[in-house]
């Protein structure tokens, strides 16, 4: 089975796989223009750091929705990624805010 | 027996057992010694009782190991033993040798024996667990590299199976690691370093290959369930223990004067190595609750799951308790250990072993599959009073480690040894009762083969009992 | 909306390894993060040693390798074993794009007497980014069995369990990743 089904058209179909594709690279650019560019962005650090790791979720996520096929899974598989995903985050956020003070 | 060369692994099965009786003889001496400090001196020094107790323990089981490959592998790979003579000879030259090597611990004195052995033109003695004379050394090499190629060679010829692989990998791994048996560095760093590739390497990464295999095997016998179900799980299984289990050598660097950064490899590493093992415990209930037949022997079955708790509780739960380097830095080289030490090798290879017996012993000894009920109830109770002690001797060690840790370590002020031992000697009495029952339940193993023996043996069930099904 | 299967694609097995692994990677992660808090300067400032375009470059090859393995098993599961192969080499030589440029990495830092023991913000690093990097060898060295087989016709439009494991594994590979990055190369 395909990831989805070839429309009539045929063609011009793009892939919902292509589209998260798309975001995935998207998101990294963001990641790493937030990092680079920070000097004249002017972000606080603490922002900085829980906005990169929230797109990492996010970008994870996608990872075990669309390339892992966990969207089409019931059950307590359906959210292995993103609970993992959720296990280290919170604790780098504890960590990060520890550090922060 | 389907193959008549797998009966060589009755002479294995019968030097183990009588090996493991010495082994826990032993033990409750020493365990006295523990409270009466001149018990038996000077005739059996402390000292020595140690080097019998840990190396008649490393010996027994490598018997057994010897005997499980010998039975498992013909059936295995459909064929007969290749050089079953020679199995034969490796086992009286592996025996004699290490009957002389006890006795050469207990009638001179450790030095003289490094001396009438010629330790000095290769110096390998005086080391924890490798105690034995470098000529001994040298024999356990060639009865190894014999086995090996025996066991090997059978495999190669007849059919492959993941079992086999698997138990080939752990065999040979055994025999190699063993080589840093020789390897004696001036420098201490490097010594205990080394030290660790056998000991760490055995009993954390090779050694589990090989009871993974022998336990895989037996649930694919008593079982009737699909071997490609069995072997996918085998194969998770043993990736999870090389990854965990080699890195994890890790936490027994922290202060020996390695690299900071083993602090927290061996930490981290050693933190997931319970997960092989708790893989193991819900794969052979899994196994046993999908089986397909009743195995009318009872006893294995009990030992194989058995195995996979104890396994799991002395090796998983018992190392974690003292595996990071924050807590280990204050219960290193206490009771703590000792607690682990004992509820590990029981879990996870004594068990095995006398789960592969078990299973094999009967067929070896003209029966069709099983021992007669009488005798397996006998069996069954041996279990029972063996497992359950050696839970006993786990809790007090661990009480007693606690307390040494806390009075030794950590209070405010601390106390030496000496005093702390004396503090404690209450969690000695009791380990010592429960020693003298464990002994019980293997007198009473010992007696189950000869319980019943005329009866007509134990048939299988045919209907599943529905609470178990 | 399609029909929910129970089970993730591939073998149950191969999930239960993901798992595992994944709580290792977990482990390192807080233990970084909660190292960093006792050691804040020393951290932010050898941080600034990165180089962040190198994890950019590393990144994009991973999720790059990451879709093409998933229009592999797209391939695969239309039945083309072809195409199926050639996803999945294009993928092999991303992961392989990024193991030079990981190297390149290292080489700089390692002429610079960069070891394990320099400090432990190198300690975090270095064993970090080099335990993925095994997990990468190790997912490429499963993604060329798969591809073989698919190239020798091993799999079909109805049984390709095969390549739904070896692509679960390393969309494993390409999400430790996807933390690693922002975590070691951007936070501060």
């Amino acid at each position: 089975m395909p990831l989805t089904p070839r429309t009539e058209q045929g063609k011009a179909f793009i892939r919902p796989c292509t589209i998260i594709y798309l975001l995935l690279m998207s998101l990294t650019l963001l990641t790493w223009a937030l990092g680079r560019f920070n000097a004249q962005i002017g972000l606080p650090a603490m922002t900085l750091s829980m906005s990169v790791l929230g797109i990492a979720i996010l970008k994870g996520h996608l990872i075990g929705d669309f390339f892992m096929g966990l969207r089409r899974v019931r059950g307590p598989w359906r959210w292995v990624v993103t609970l993992w995903l959720l296990l280290p985050a919170s604790l780098i956020t504890i960590a990060f805010m520890q550090a922060g003070q | 027996m389907k193959y008549k060369s797998q009966s060589v692994a009755k002479l294995y099965f019968v030097a183990a057992i009588a090996l493991f009786v010495g082994q826990i003889l032993f033990g409750l001496v020493m365990g006295l010694q523990y409270v009466i400090g001149d018990f038996l001196f000077p005739e059996i020094p402390f000292n020595a009782a140690r080097m019998v107790h840990t190396n008649l323990l490393i010996v027994w089981l490598l018997f057994g190991f010897m005997g499980s490959a010998y039975y498992l592998v013909p059936e295995e790979s459909e064929r007969e033993l290749v050089a079953p003579w020679l199995a034969k000879l490796m086992f009286w030259i592996f025996l004699i040798a290490g009957a002389a090597t006890v006795a050469g611990y207990l009638l001179v004195p450790y030095a003289k024996l490094a001396e009438l052995t010629m330790d000095d033109l290769l110096p390998t003695m005086g080391r924890e667990f490798l105690e034995q004379p470098t000529v001994t050394k040298l024999g356990i090499v060639v009865v190894a590299l014999s086995f090996l190629f025996s066991i090997g060679m059978t495999i190669l010829k007849g059919r492959k199976t993941v079992v086999t692989l698997v138990l080939l990998i752990g065999l040979t791994g055994l025999a190699v690691f063993f080589l840093f048996a020789f390897y004696n560095p001036e420098n201490l760093v490097l010594d205990k370093y080394y030290w660790w590739w056998v000991v760490h390497l055995w009993v954390e990464g090779v050694w589990e290959l090989i009871l993974g295999a022998i336990l895989a095997f037996i649930l694919i016998k008593t079982t009737g369930v699909d071997r490609e179900v069995i072997e996918k799980w085998l194969y998770v299984i043993i990736a999870m223990t090389l990854i965990t289990g080699l890195i994890g050598t890790g936490h027994h660097y922290y202060w020996i004067g390695t690299p900071d950064f083993w602090q927290w490899w061996g930490s981290i590493f050693s933190a997931m190595e319970p997960i092989p093992f708790f893989m193991m415990t819900i794969f052979a209930f899994n196994m046993v609750n999908r089986r397909r037949r009743n195995h009318p022997n009872k006893a294995a079955v009990l030992w194989a799951l058995g195995t996979a708790v104890m396994a799991f509780l002395g090796a998983g739960v018992w190392g974690f308790l003292h595996t990071l380097a924050p807590v280990n830095y204050y219960t290193h080289g206490t009771q703590i250990t000792a607690a682990h030490g004992h509820m590990a090798f029981y879990g996870a290879y004594v068990m095995i072993v006398l789960a592969m017996i078990s299973y094999a012993m009967p067929m070896m000894r003209g029966r069709k599959a099983a021992n007669s009920p009488s005798s397996q109830v006998v069996e069954m109770w041996s279990f029972w009073l063996m497992t359950v002690s050696m839970v006993f001797i786990t809790l007090f060690l661990t009480g007693a480690g606690i307390l040494q840790t806390y009075l030794q370590r950590y209070s405010d002020q601390p106390l030496d040894f000496m005093t702390v031992q004396d503090k404690i000697s209450l969690f000695y009495w009791l380990r010592e009762i429960a020693g003298v029952i464990f002994l019980i339940g293997l007198v009473l193993y010992v007696v189950s083969f000869f319980v019943g023996t005329d009866d007509p043996e134990a048939v299988e069930k045919i209907e599943v009992d529905a609470e178990t099904a | 909306m399609m029909e929910k299967r129970k089970q993730p694609p591939g073998d149950l097995a191969i999930w239960i390894f993901i798992c595992a692994e994944l709580s290792v990677f977990a482990a390192f992660f807080a233990a970084y993060a909660f190292t960093r808090a006792k050691h804040l300067e020393l951290f932010n400032r050898y941080q600034q040693t990165l180089n962040t375009d190198y994890a950019l470059i590393n990144t994009l090859a991973l999720i790059t390798s990451s879709y093409f393995v998933v229009r592999a098993v797209a391939a695969i599961r239309e039945g083309s074993q072809r195409s199926c192969a050639r996803w999945l080499l294009a993928a092999i030589a991303m992961g392989a794009l990024f193991l030079v440029v990981k190297s390149m990495e290292y080489q700089h830092h390692f002429s610079h007497g960069v070891t394990l023991s320099t400090n432990t913000f190198y300690m975090f690093y270095i064993s970090l980014t080099f335990f993925h990097f095994m997990h990468v060898i190790m997912g490429m060295v499963i993604l060329a069995a798969v591809a073989l087989k698919a190239h020798a016709g091993g799999y079909t439009a109805e049984r390709h369990a095969g390549v739904e494991t070896g692509a679960s594994y390393w969309h494993m590979v390409d999400l430790v990743w996807i933390i690693l990055f922002p975590l070691v190369y951007v936070m501060r």
